[in-house]
């Protein structure tokens, strides 16, 4: 169990707008829903009706993807007044974004750009993680990032500085496997390690998906099923950690919902029952 | 090459952004004020397969498409109008000059139909009108939820209280007036035969709306739409209705349009409120 108590909320999928008539037609049988909190900001429209339905019915964490808390730009009030104000809307059981930085100098990218492992960047995170959990009255969840560089600079491995950033900031963690997995062969590390050294008590969440093998580099783009290594590192993982809400993503390429429903649920296979050891089912494995 | 935060931070991002290749973008004057190009590699390390510069052109690569495909979901017609390259041409300039500086990419297109103006695409005034009926439908797209005028509530109204009525139109609600027909060419988009009308020059006027989370269009003709367009201003009915009947030609409408559009309009839920002095 996480040191917050933040409930196990089973196996989840991300709300995404190609699905909306089908959940609320068919109300599906899914745990609980994703939802990117950015899509329904400053929305009045079928998006925000959707969403209220959907919160009706169904738990509801939020996901963000522009908090940038690693930006050397000054927190945004608007935006984390309207985050605040989306997740008292939905009954959010947590907000989660990620280690990253997405602009300077008032730009976007909309890109979730990496941070160098350095003291610096460590001092810098934790203040702007303490002032983001203050105003939110609720710990930030933060999601380890799938990237494509490495800078000089860094002093230490990304596993130690969430570590330590999730120490020194009190936040939880939302640990996406397969961004580890990606990570893993971009920069030549053992996965193992990296969740291995996660503090489990701190993970209140997982994130499973599919990525694209170049050859040379993978990169996280949520469009196919999970592969089978990915599936090796969750399992390893939830024996550290105990269940834990597990979300599948999957945002390229989106299939039909029983489809998506149907990968997320293979997630079960792997959950630990019992206190017993998870393993990995063959019939689950592509 | 030991940079603070702020410095790594701003040259990366100079880096992803550059309209060039990444071998141009590392060596911009500007963007070498941060890191000298011929030092990149003290500050990217390289992978088992990819030298630093390598590495960063996956961001370089990336930023542009998703811009792309942000623009794209919002302008369909345009872009299967100008074709993948000739948008994708667009977008790259478009986001040098208006980028993105919102946490959503929702209002990223809202500059675009001004940024047409100067933009070198084909038939461009086409283009332009196509941009604001595909802007005014994402826009509405996202409006806030009003109910409309029902029935009782027009019907309570007295009689004689009209002359100084003003009707308020539901937040989702766009009026245009068009240069060429990008309407049609909408629909036909959208319709699978792509049977698309010619592109020359004629007038059009359309309003756009949401009702029960559905985006309409509604075609009209100028009288029609010069008078919602005095209503939308906030004149009273009587003004509107004085101003219309002033008008000359096409712009003058029908003794017995009134009344036939204004229960079409009621009935198409475009009123939200109805105000009297």
């Amino acid at each position: 169990m996480n040191r917050w108590n933040l409930p196990d909320l089973g196996v989840g999928v991300g709300l995404r707008t190609v699905h909306f008539a089908h959940i609320l037609r068919e109300h599906p049988a899914v745990d609980w829903f994703e939802v990117l909190s950015e899509n329904f900001m400053q929305m009045g429209g079928r998006p925000m009706y959707v969403l209220d339905q959907v919160a009706e019915r169904y738990p509801v964490a939020l996901h963000g993807v522009s908090l940038s808390i690693g930006s050397t730009e000054p927190l945004d009030e608007g935006y984390l007044r309207q985050l605040k104000g989306l997740a008292r809307r939905t009954r959010a059981t947590w907000v989660s974004d990620h280690l990253c930085w997405t602009g300077v100098l008032g730009r976007n990218t909309h890109d979730l750009l990496p941070m160098p492992y350095t003291e610096e960047a460590l001092r810098h995170v934790v203040s702007r993680v303490r002032q983001v959990s203050d105003y939110l009255e609720r710990p930030l969840v933060l999601e380890n990032p799938s990237s494509y560089v490495e800078f000089a600079d860094s002093t230490m491995p990304e596993w130690e500085f969430l570590a330590r950033m999730a120490e020194d900031a009190n936040c939880a963690l939302l640990l996406d496997v397969n961004n580890v997995y990606v990570s893993a062969f971009n920069h030549s590390f053992d996965p193992n390690v990296y969740v291995d050294a996660l503090p489990a008590d701190r993970v209140v969440q997982y994130h499973l998906a599919g990525h694209t093998h170049r050859g040379t580099h993978i990169i996280d783009t949520h469009s196919d099923h999970a592969v089978h290594p990915v599936w090796e590192l969750y399992a390893r993982s939830c024996r550290r950690t105990g269940n834990v809400a597990t979300l599948y993503e999957w945002d390229e390429n989106i299939p039909a919902f029983d489809v998506l429903l149907a990968e997320a649920n293979k997630a079960r296979a792997f959950r630990v029952e019992s206190g017993a050891a998870a393993r990995v089912p063959a019939a689950a494995a592509r | 090459m030991s940079l603070p935060l702020e410095r790594l931070q701003r040259w990366m991002q100079s880096v992803v952004v550059h309209p060039g290749t990444v071998e141009d973008a590392v060596a911009d004057p500007s963007v070498e004020a941060d890191v000298p190009k011929d030092r990149v590699g003290e500050v990217i390390l390289p992978s088992a397969h990819l030298a630093p510069l390598e590495r960063l052109e996956i961001y370089h690569a990336m930023y542009p498409l998703r811009m792309e495909e942000a623009l794209a979901s919002d302008y369909t017609a345009l872009k299967h109008f100008l074709g993948d390259q000739g948008f994708f041409r667009l977008v790259e300039g478009y986001v040098q000059a208006h980028p993105s500086r919102s946490f959503t990419l929702n209002p990223l297109g809202r500059h675009l139909p001004e940024y047409l103006a100067g933009a070198h695409v084909k038939k461009r005034a086409f283009c332009q009108d196509l941009a604001r009926l595909e802007r005014a439908i994402a826009e509405v797209f996202e409006d806030e939820e009003r109910p409309a005028l029902d029935e009782q509530a027009i019907a309570a109204v007295p009689a004689e209280a009209w002359e100084h009525a003003r009707l308020r139109t539901i937040p989702a609600f766009r009026l245009l007036a068009l240069r060429y027909p990008a309407s049609a060419y909408l629909d036909s988009v959208n319709d699978e035969a792509h049977r698309h009308p010619e592109v020359k020059r004629q007038d059009g006027w359309v309003a756009v709306y949401r009702r029960g989370y559905a985006v309409y269009r509604h075609d009209l003709g100028r009288a029609a739409h010069d008078l919602l367009t005095d209503l939308v201003a906030g004149r009273t009915v009587g003004e509107a209705v004085a101003a219309a009947m002033r008008r000359r030609g096409r712009a003058r409408p029908q003794a017995d349009d009134l009344f036939r559009w204004f229960r079409q309009w009621a009935a198409a839920g475009m009123f939200a409120s109805v105000e009297l002095p």
